[in-house]
């Protein structure tokens, strides 16, 4: 368990790792240029892995539905943006508003969907971060 | 001594750039709806490795398009260090660890709100001390208020849906 806690506070870190990389070389290249190479340098260690554990076409992959395909494409505009916004924003609060904005989105998918969930919590925690957002604004 | 640019008072979080980060944010949601789709035919790994192949694709694509419309002379001259291309292995890894974390008895409530904690701590560090060549930049109160508030929000949602 305490090493299971340590892999995954690593794992939270090299997001905020991963963005700052990204954003430096946003800085000396550009946003979009970042999101490449970010994704194909990702591509490239995860095939190197695949063909290790799991094979390169495991057999569910041809009956994947096309939503399931387009995560990608998004993770280009989600690369590129956290870059431009690092160098302006910080990494503090960069990470800090996509994470709020992750989370009122998901909670709109939550209620959308039904999916079982304390309905008070879930509206106090809306209320927070829109609290926090706020406060980020305010001058 | 004039102040450093990251302390100047007058820097503030422009709106445009807070709503473009709440819509980033808001992005994540879809991806991670689309990634565990396929993470629930295949696997967290296969999921992530087509997930960084079609990213390859549109974002060459999408600097092709862009290499069209720009002017010659007009991109940066100075070089990135070699390891600024890294970004990618950081988050090649980050999904390893985190599907690793999600399966033992943490749970993915547990996984996400430690992993919440540990892409904190690293961001105020880098903020604080201006890493990797990305300037520093002290939070002022009202960011770390903000940031207080969006956590706790954050940890309310993870739990209410661990309790559901």
């Amino acid at each position: 368990m305490p090493y299971m806690i340590l892999i995954a506070f690593v794992a939270g870190m090299l997001v905020t790792l991963s963005r700052q990389i990204n954003g430096r070389l946003a800085l000396e290249s550009s946003a979009m240029q970042s999101s490449f190479w970010n994704h194909l340098v990702g591509f490239c260690v995860l095939a190197v892995a695949a063909q290790l554990s799991i094979g390169f076409w495991p057999p569910g992959a041809s009956a994947a539905p096309w939503l399931a395909w387009i995560g990608g494409p998004l993770g280009v505009a989600f690369v590129a943006s956290g870059s431009w916004l690092i160098a302006r924003l910080g990494a503090t609060m960069t990470g800090g508003l996509m994470v709020a904005g992750q989370m009122l989105s998901g909670v709109a998918l939550d209620l959308a969907q039904g999916r079982d969930a304390v309905l008070w919590m879930q509206l106090l925690g809306v209320l927070l971060i829109l609290w926090g957002v706020w406060a980020s604004i305010r001058q | 001594m004039p102040p450093l640019p990251s302390q100047s008072p007058s820097r503030r979080n422009a709106p445009l750039e807070i709503v473009a980060a709440l819509a980033t944010g808001g992005l994540l949601t879809l991806m991670l709806l689309s990634n565990s789709a396929m993470a629930a035919h295949t696997s967290p790994l296969f999921s992530s490795l087509t997930a960084h192949g079609t990213g390859s694709v549109v974002a060459a694509l999408a600097l092709l398009a862009i290499r069209q419309r720009r002017l010659a002379g007009t991109r940066p001259t100075r070089r990135a260090p070699l390891w600024a291309y890294l970004g990618g292995v950081s988050g090649a890894l980050t999904v390893m660890l985190t599907s690793q974390a999600a399966n033992s008895s943490l749970a993915l409530t547990g996984t996400l709100a430690i992993g919440l904690a540990g892409q904190v701590v690293l961001a105020l560090a880098f903020d604080c001390f201006g890493a990797l060549g990305i300037q520093k930049r002290l939070p002022r109160r009202k960011d770390l208020i903000a940031l207080g508030a969006i956590l706790a929000g954050t940890l309310l949602i993870i739990r209410a849906r661990g309790m559901g």
